[in-house]
């Protein structure tokens, strides 16, 4: 692409992994609920989406992605289930956004995009404003390939 | 270890440390800086920049030939401190700080044209130690000695500005007084403040992954302005995880009439692509 992609690790991997784990999931939640379907399509949606969110996060890099394992975490919450993290040796940088030395210095306008990014981002909340924006940008191929593997789905299973 | 071996062999010679003693100290030193790069990844103008450490190196190494040079060029020198990650020295004779101070300014009125070659190899190299030693305080601070650093401190700085302009090929405004300091004001944004290196720092990087998101986002090329970028950027994600919805939507749809065979499924998503 460019010479910004060597510097900063933005990799996903191909789409069949993504397809891989996304269909896992709906196997899964087909095994869940067996020919009963629940009364309301609405869960069923929220259920395929929020299948559709945590196999891209398992695809996308597991725990080791700061917004993957803020999604997973999320999800596991909702059922009360636990997340298993594995240690890896971080450097802790303690960069908290709220405190300012100099307030004027911090390009206002680059920063109120910022709050905006940690709203949609998942996980952005703790986060610095360059390492937001390193994350939005996997998020990004994430989310896009994942919309790739949908599309191709429901185009494969719809009636022709 | 074998550098502590060294070391206390070298501790044994009794006597001052002469020119050529200098000389090889640097080499021990840069023995063991090149091993130390692995351990010191934080905390340094380097990590601020994410610059691979070995360049940082090279850039040090530099200045550590050139100063050798200046050594040279500037004769009787008083015995000269040793910096940690090189010898990046400071003069301590007063003497010289003087001769030095003099070419600075028949520089500055010159705007750059220096007049003897001794001047431009001192001045060079000082500015060059100079580049790298104003971004490494810390370490510096701890080395030279408490005098040269009051009384070297404020030419320091006033000649880094000095080179930065004339090396950089600047407009700067060059307020000369009857002091002895020649006052330049750099342009180009050259705050030489700690905060301000930071800051400078965090806003490349920053930079840098704005202009790494808009290869990502299509169509960011062709704005111009980081407000309107980062507009597209967000509107870009929002729709994204829209179209997650509305196919999952579709997908809740088509579900209940498919068998939910794997098998099948994947045969017909190969077939897709």
């Amino acid at each position: 692409m460019a010479s910004a992609d060597k510097l900063i690790n933005t990799y996903v991997p191909e789409k069949d992994v993504f397809a891989l784990h996304f269909l896992q999931s709906l196997s899964n939640l087909r095994t869940q609920n067996p020919l009963n379907s629940p009364d309301k399509s609405i869960d069923r949606v929220r259920k395929i989406k929020k299948a559709a969110y945590v196999s891209m996060a398992r695809a996308a890099g597991g725990t080791s992605r700061l917004w993957s394992r803020a999604l997973l975490r999320r999800a596991a919450k909702d059922d009360n289930k636990s997340v298993r993290f594995s240690r890896r040796k971080r450097k802790v940088t303690w960069k908290i956004s709220s405190k300012r030395k100099r307030s004027n210095q911090r390009a206002p306008v680059v920063e109120e995009a910022a709050e905006r990014l940690r709203n949609l981002v998942p996980g952005g909340g703790g986060m610095e404003t360059s390492k937001l924006m390193e994350e939005t940008a996997h998020y990004i191929k994430c989310l896009s390939m994942q919309v790739k593997v949908m599309q191709c789905l429901v185009d494969g299973l719809s009636p022709k | 270890m074998d550098l502590t071996q060294g070391f206390g062999a070298r501790s044994g010679v009794v006597g001052p440390v002469t020119g050529l003693e200098s000389l090889n100290f640097s080499d021990e030193f840069r023995h063991l800086v090149a091993t130390m790069p692995p351990e010191n990844t934080g905390g340094s103008f380097t990590a601020l920049l994410e610059m691979p450490v070995t360049q940082a190196m090279e850039l040090l190494h530099f200045t550590d030939s050139s100063s050798s040079q200046a050594r040279t060029v500037t004769g009787d020198i008083a015995p000269t401190t040793l910096h940690p990650f090189g010898a990046l020295t400071f003069p301590s004779n007063s003497l010289l700080l003087d001769r030095a101070a003099r070419f600075s300014v028949i520089a500055t009125e010159h705007n750059g044209n220096i007049s003897g070659e001794t001047a431009n190899s001192l001045q060079s190299n000082s500015g060059a130690n100079l580049d790298r030693v104003k971004a490494e305080p810390a370490e510096t601070d701890s080395m030279v000695e408490n005098q040269n650093q009051n009384y070297s401190s404020g030419k320091r700085k006033e000649r880094e500005k000095k080179v930065k302009s004339s090396t950089n090929k600047t407009k700067s405004s060059v307020e000369s007084d009857k002091l002895p300091y020649v006052h330049v004001r750099a342009r180009r944004g050259q705050a030489t403040d700690n905060h301000s290196l930071a800051e400078r720092a965090r806003r490349e990087k920053i930079n840098a992954r704005m202009k790494l998101l808009q290869e990502l986002v299509p169509g960011c090329d062709k704005i111009q302005g980081t407000a309107l970028v980062l507009d597209e950027i967000i509107n870009h994600v929002q729709s994204l995880q829209r179209q997650v919805e509305m196919l999952s939507m579709r997908l809740a749809a088509v579900n209940p009439r498919v068998d939910f065979n794997l098998d099948s499924i994947l045969a017909s998503e190969v077939s897709m692509n």
